[in-house]
């Protein structure tokens, strides 16, 4: 690697807003408890993991495919390297494991500075190919927002999603369902929230709000513990796009979580639909959304198959042991990245799920008070002793001298003993079963080898070739060429309303917008507009 | 540059401000800086040293060492996942019965306040039903086997999601001792529409008393965390025979 200044400028720039971030979001967000799974112990493992392994895994994708390439597919449908997981835990899990062993005298911050600019010059390139069309790096950088979908990609949405009032089938299986898959994702990621994902808020015009809702993980797939479980669901992950009315969706954070004023109220529910994607799907594939009748049907089974899933996964986990329990929440936290490798096609389930050696060697320390008092020392009082600055420092948020991460020191540009990278051996073990299952994909369900080569070979057509780089400003000037309507029949294919209507629809010109059209495709009134 | 030439200390640090990190940190900084010397006496340096020889510096032995010095002082841990504190018992402190964090409330129309909490959802009625203590696995397990009582009100003293994932669905309301209305039982709580009560601080409420939950109160602002502005829903308890 060719460590220069200004590469190390840059390095260090982002660093620290992920610091001032990471600061905000843990002092404003809630404390993580749980009474089942020893959640705060496994964090810290988690962390510790990531450090190990993290840049040798991205190494090898950014090689197959680069971040920025994975943030422009990303930036096309939902996948799990989302906000929560790829913008801000990736970076986040690994800098944290670094604090730790600093703190411990293990490292010191010029070792292992090859990996760190590795790991945060691949994650800033995903976040500003993620974030293009609005334009920012993260979310608390846009105002705790995120508007990373396309105008052609929202006008579906707006043309197909189903209008539904308080009290009719379709908004009660749609609720219902949410708050199935809510609590089945948690149980799934061990309590983390990282299964679920929010996006937005859109603006859909007369008052109303699009918040884009994902679940991802639900089915058989990369955690081992789920082999078996919610096998009769298709999906392995669902994407429910609603519309509000009255209500603003005044912050959604870098935790893809989100606040509204007036607080969420399902009552304000006008509009629902439901997709599903991954790394194989070419776009947004529609579930269920046929009529308003299908969907409500489609959903009231889901939620009855997840219903079986969320009691059946609880009782399987209620068996596990302490050491089973931090293995798995510790294995969802440090692999929020394995979905790039999905879309690389180079995944490998050792190299994800499987806690390192070198972090093994610490799990004596973690029992459950020194997991909470621990975590609350590094992310909340800053009271580690490296953490401290001079004494004229005022930090962004606290304005106290201490910040969460710490920088590299440029005098790695002048000196010579420090560890460049902590190497890629990569040697782990786990407490849990090994892995047997499927994987659950948009094209069944597959073997590993099967779905890495099908993910290795494949590119959504909106990304193929010159497409790639036609951004809404080029549609901006462009949108009555042959050019963007062919783009924006791409996305419109499966569309029961847009289906090859091309680039030059303004929200007046959707066919739910005009009463005729809405009767004809079953919109009930009310519905979007 | 020999592997212990760095300064050990910071400059501008202190030492962390709660007790088991502090006692476990400068356990493994004190080790780590012995062994680091040691191999620096060898002639190892230290870019040799941090990843090539690192369970020199500290390996799991070390870890189980620490963990035993802390234990043979007597030092007990505080648990918070109730697998901990059953798979080694040894190791944690027992749970001590929660002290009265509320103190008696008024008493009028054959009810007694009991305590207070933050209200998840805004409802246009009170809701009223028998107390079922929840706070551990096998709890759960039985309802799950056996059902739970239409109306029953669980008080539960876990603000995550997962202790009672299959059956919150269940519950006519909940009374949470901990957590806020972010948490993820908050969360939950207002996706399944229960009628819900975060950040609770209680009088001692026993199996199948009757209590009304004042879910009619305003959910708190986005900043009453930060300034302390909470508790404004009422718990009463209904007095026997009243």
């Amino acid at each position: 690697m060719d460590l220069t200044y200004p590469r190390l400028l840059d390095t260090n720039n982002y660093l620290r807003q992920l610091s001032d971030t990471t600061y905000w979001l843990c002092i404003t967000r809630t404390v993580q408890e749980s009474k089942l799974f020893p959640m705060n112990p496994y964090m810290l493992l988690s962390y510790l993991n990531s450090f190990y392994r993290l840049p040798t895994l991205l190494r090898e994708i950014d090689a197959a495919t680069p971040a920025e390439e994975l943030g422009d597919r990303a930036r096309e449908v939902s996948l799990k390297v989302d906000t929560v997981n790829a913008a801000w835990g990736m970076p986040a899990f690994y800098l944290i494991g670094r604090e730790m062993l600093m703190n411990w005298g293990l490292l010191r911050a010029g070792d292992a500075v090859e990996d760190v600019v590795d790991v945060l010059d691949f994650s800033r390139r995903f976040n500003l190919s993620y974030h293009r069309n609005d334009g920012h790096l993260t979310n608390k950088e846009f105002g705790e927002r995120s508007q990373f979908l396309p105008e052609r990609t929202l006008q579906v949405f707006e043309s197909d999603l189903h209008g539904v009032v308080p009290g009719d089938r379709l908004h009660t299986a749609s609720t219902k369902l949410v708050a199935q898959l809510s609590q089945y994702a948690f149980l799934a990621h061990c309590e983390c929230r990282i299964g679920l994902h929010n996006s937005g808020p859109y603006n859909f015009g007369n008052g109303r709000q699009l918040l884009v809702r994902d679940f991802f993980d639900l089915a058989e797939g990369d955690y081992p513990w789920l082999d078996g479980i919610a096998t009769a669901l298709p999906h392995n992950n669902l994407t429910i796009p609603i519309v509000f009315k009255d209500t603003n969706f005044h912050l959604v954070d870098d935790w893809a979580s989100f606040e509204a004023e007036p607080g969420y109220d399902a009552a304000n529910i006008v509009a629902v639909g439901m997709y599903t994607s991954d790394a194989l799907t070419d776009g947004y594939v529609p579930v269920g959304m046929d009529n308003a009748e299908k969907l409500a049907e489609t959903m009231e089974q889901y939620r009855e198959i997840l219903n079986q899933a969320t009691s059946d996964l609880w009782k399987r986990i209620a068996s596990w042991s302490r050491e089973q329990m931090i293995d798995a929440g510790a294995l969802v936290y440090s692999s929020v990245a394995k979905d790039f490798a999905h879309l690389a096609g180079t995944y490998r389930q050792d190299d994800w799920l499987l806690i390192d050696e070198r972090a093994q060697r610490f799990k004596p320390l973690l029992n459950d008070e020194y997991g909470r008092d621990g975590l609350a020392e590094m992310v909340g009082l800053l009271g580690f002793p490296h953490q401290k600055a001079n004494e004229y420092t005022m930090a962004r948020y606290s304005g106290l001298n201490q910040n969460m991460l710490t920088g590299i020191p440029y005098s790695v540009l002048a000196d010579t003993d420090f560890a460049p990278t902590c190497g890629d051996r990569l040697t782990g073990s786990t407490s849990l079963p090994a892995k047997n299952g499927l994987w659950t994909t948009s094209a069944g369900r597959l073997e590993l080898d099967d779905y890495n080569a099908r993910a290795a070979g494949f590119t959504p057509a909106v990304l193929e070739g010159r497409n790639r780089y036609l951004d809404e400003e080029w549609v901006k000037w462009n949108h009555a060429t042959p050019d963007a309507d062919a783009l924006y029949r791409l996305t419109q294919r499966g569309s029961r309303n847009l289906e090859g209507r091309g680039a030059g629809l303004l929200r007046a010109d959707l066919p739910s917008s005009r009463p005729s059209d809405a009767a004809e495709s079953g919109a009930p009134a009310g519905g979007p507009g | 540059m020999a592997t212990g030439s760095q300064h050990a200390s910071p400059k501008w640090g202190s030492t962390e401000m709660l007790p088991l990190p502090a006692r476990y940190n400068a356990a493994v900084r004190r080790l780590a800086a012995e062994r680091a010397e040691r191999l620096a006496a060898e002639g190892v340096a230290w870019k040799d040293a941090v990843f090539g020889r690192e369970l020199e510096l500290f390996d799991v032995a070390d870890a189980r060492a620490i963990e035993r010095d802390a234990l043979d002082s007597g030092y007990r841990f505080d648990f918070s996942a109730t697998v901990s504190l059953e798979s080694e018992p040894d190791k944690y402190k027992r749970p001590e019965k929660a002290a009265h964090t509320f103190t008696d409330g008024d008493t009028s129309n054959g009810r007694r306040q009991v305590g207070v909490g933050d209200n998840v959802i805004r409802k246009s009625a009170t809701v009223i039903g028998p107390v079922a203590l929840i706070s551990t696995v096998d709890q759960v397990m039985d309802y799950l086997t056996d059902g739970i009582p239409e109306g029953t009100i669980g008080v539960i003293d876990d603000s995550g999601g997962t202790l009672t994932a299959p059956i919150i669905e269940e519950l006519a309301g909940v009374i949470c001792l901990g957590g806020s209305v972010r948490s993820h039982l908050g969360i939950l709580a207002r996706e399944y529409d229960v009628p819900t009560l975060m950040n609770c601080r209680i009088d001692t409420l026993n199996e199948g008393d009757i209590v009304e939950l004042e879910v009619t109160a305003a959910p708190p602002s986005a900043e009453a965390y930060d300034i302390g502005d909470t508790g404004h829903a009422r718990i009463w308890v209904h007095e026997k025979g009243a």
